[in-house]
């Protein structure tokens, strides 16, 4: 099993690199994971062999583009269980999928007294959207706390869930808990009132085995970039039936079947989702990815989450006044911590950490709300993934040692 | 310049309680936050009649690089005038300070800087609407 991981972790160029004279160890994934040679590959085969603009002209790269672009479309239905291809919209990233489900299904379906049900734990991009369509709809975002623990209360959702929610918004795994909600309960219950259940898997498509239909969710949105993909290309998967009937937020080229001055005729979806030249490259990195998080196999992703996040836990827990957010059963989390030392700043365990060459996120990580919520003003995070060893977790910890002697 | 900026006498800084705190009387005094990294830090000013800054403190919950900055800046203008405040750059406080920040601190370190421009914007404002409702009378 040490074999194995080596060789996956010498699919990394960039962990090579030496960060302030020392080896980098990259605890940041949550914010952007790093990419191994196979995406970058496949990345520069596309611009160098087979680049051309998709779904125009009839040239023979053009021809190979828009394949190449499609097989993509492919690869990630079946890699989280849609039913379809054509359920898969290509997007930026997943703030950009929120923002299609907001606009494109809420600006016509939500109205006055219309409650959109949430969680103080959403990221800014799962959150932002709504608020937006609801002040211009007069509906209105609730939100929902967290137990201490950082988990979701059913008998507290069952109670916030009367007739007048719509649409329930929540994400998969928490960024800054790393809270795994329990979709699938949360879809049933929603089913019963009507409700429909949108899903940011950010956090959770890159760390755990996702099938949508068995979430029985209704959107699900996430990032390329945090799953080894690049930068730039996003996905929105959603019911066929609800992306038919949901207005485009983007026009332009390639959307379009015919347009004749005053009329056009929207492209089927999901092409009338995607106006404008689309990341062709990013998708066919995107399935360069998939095909490597395939080979090394989800379970394993999870496995080996696991192993790191106990270790981690039981490791920090013992550095005096550090506080882990989030609950401390491995089995309900991904492979993220956000700790907060008493008296320390976030931003300063982050610049001695970086020192030591230790990529940490520090600062508020874009949840807001979650953070004035539990009265602390930033936190640092670590987060883990295929690439990352215990040995890099003692290093995490002799840094955040040093920290505290430094600073305290 | 060196780059590390938690050497141990910056640390010092970091931790003194010389200009830290609240004063009885301040003239003017102003909340800073940076939003980014939940940063809060309060500066007040005592000014004279002549414009003479004559106490300042700072408090607040910060980063390393807002509390040695505040604490450099708040030091440095005490016995100085609100127009030589008024010059001051962030260049200046760089040197002030003598560490090379990574673009992602600098921030950290102007939030003091934009406090006391934010200060004294505020108390020139108080100043000339006094002014103003005493020519009124
Ligand atoms: C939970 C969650 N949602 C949404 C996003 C936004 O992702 P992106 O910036 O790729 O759109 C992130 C990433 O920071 C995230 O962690």
């Amino acid at each position: 099993m040490r074999r194995l991981k080596r060789k996956y972790m010498n699919d990394f160029p960039i962990l090579n690199r030496k960060i302030n004279g020392k080896d980098l160890i990259y605890l940041d994934s949550a914010a952007t994971s790093q990419k191994p040679v196979q995406v970058i590959d496949a990345v520069t085969d596309y611009y160098k062999n087979h680049n051309a603009n998709v779904h125009r002209g009839v040239h023979t790269l053009g021809d190979e583009s828009t394949e190449l672009y499609e097989a993509a479309r492919k690869r990630v239905a079946s890699f989280i269980g849609a039913v379809t291809p054509s359920e898969i919209v290509f997007t930026n990233n997943a703030t950009d999928s929120l923002n299609l489900v907001a606009q494109g299904w809420g600006l016509i379906n939500l109205k006055k007294g219309d409650v959109v049900l949430t969680t103080v734990a959403e990221h800014n991009s799962n959150v932002l959207p709504w608020e937006y369509i609801c002040e211009r709809t007069g509906s209105g975002v609730e939100y929902m706390e967290l137990t201490d623990e950082g988990l979701l209360d059913m008998d507290v959702f069952k109670s916030k869930l009367t007739d007048k929610v719509k649409v329930v918004v929540l994400s998969h795994a928490s960024n800054v808990l790393g809270t795994i909600l329990p979709v699938k309960q949360i879809s049933e219950l929603a089913k019963e009132k009507g409700a429909l259940v949108v899903i940011d898997g950010s956090q959770a498509v890159p760390h755990i085995q996702v099938n949508v239909q068995s979430l029985g969710c209704d959107f699900y949105a996430f990032s390329g970039h945090k799953m080894l993909g690049p930068m730039g290309i996003g996905v929105l998967w959603g019911r066929r039936e609800l992306l038919s009937n949901m207005i485009p937020i983007r026009f332009g080229g390639g959307m379009v079947l015919d347009v004749d001055k005053k009329t056009y005729e929207l492209a089927e979806v999901p092409e009338c989702f995607e106006g404008g030249t689309p990341d062709v490259a990013g998708a066919v990195g995107l399935a360069a990815a998939i095909d490597y998080l395939d080979d090394y196999g989800m379970e394993n992703v999870r496995k080996h989450e696991i192993e790191l996040t106990s270790y981690a836990i039981e490791k920090l827990r013992t550095v005096k006044g550090l506080w882990i957010l989030g609950p401390h059963n491995p089995d309900v989390r991904t492979g993220l911590i956000s700790f907060v030392i008493d008296g320390i700043h976030s931003h300063d365990v982050a610049s001695i950490l970086d020192s030591e060459g230790i990529a940490v996120r520090s600062g508020m990580h874009c949840a807001m709300n979650l953070h004035k919520n539990m009265q602390i003003s930033s936190s640092t995070r670590a987060s883990f993934y295929i690439y990352n060893t215990l040995e890099d977790i003692d290093k995490l910890l002799a840094g955040i040692e040093k920290a505290v002697g430094l600073l305290k | 310049m060196d780059d590390n900026l938690y050497r141990e006498e910056l640390m010092e800084v970091y931790k003194s309680t010389k200009n830290r705190g609240t004063l009885v009387s301040p003239s003017v005094e102003v909340l800073e936050k940076n939003p980014l990294c939940g940063d809060q830090i309060k500066l007040q000013f005592e000014i004279s009649e002549d414009g003479i800054i004559t106490d300042a403190k700072f408090d607040g919950s910060a980063c390393a690089v807002s509390v040695i900055s505040s604490a450099y800046l708040m030091d440095n203008l005490v016995g100085k005038s609100i127009e030589h405040a008024k010059k001051l750059t962030k260049e200046d406080l760089m040197g002030l300070i003598g560490i090379n920040l990574t673009t992602s601190r600098v921030k950290c370190a102007t939030l003091a800087l934009e406090g006391l421009k934010n200060a004294i914007g505020k108390y020139e404002n108080g100043k000339s609407n006094t002014e103003n409702k005493n020519k009124n009378r």
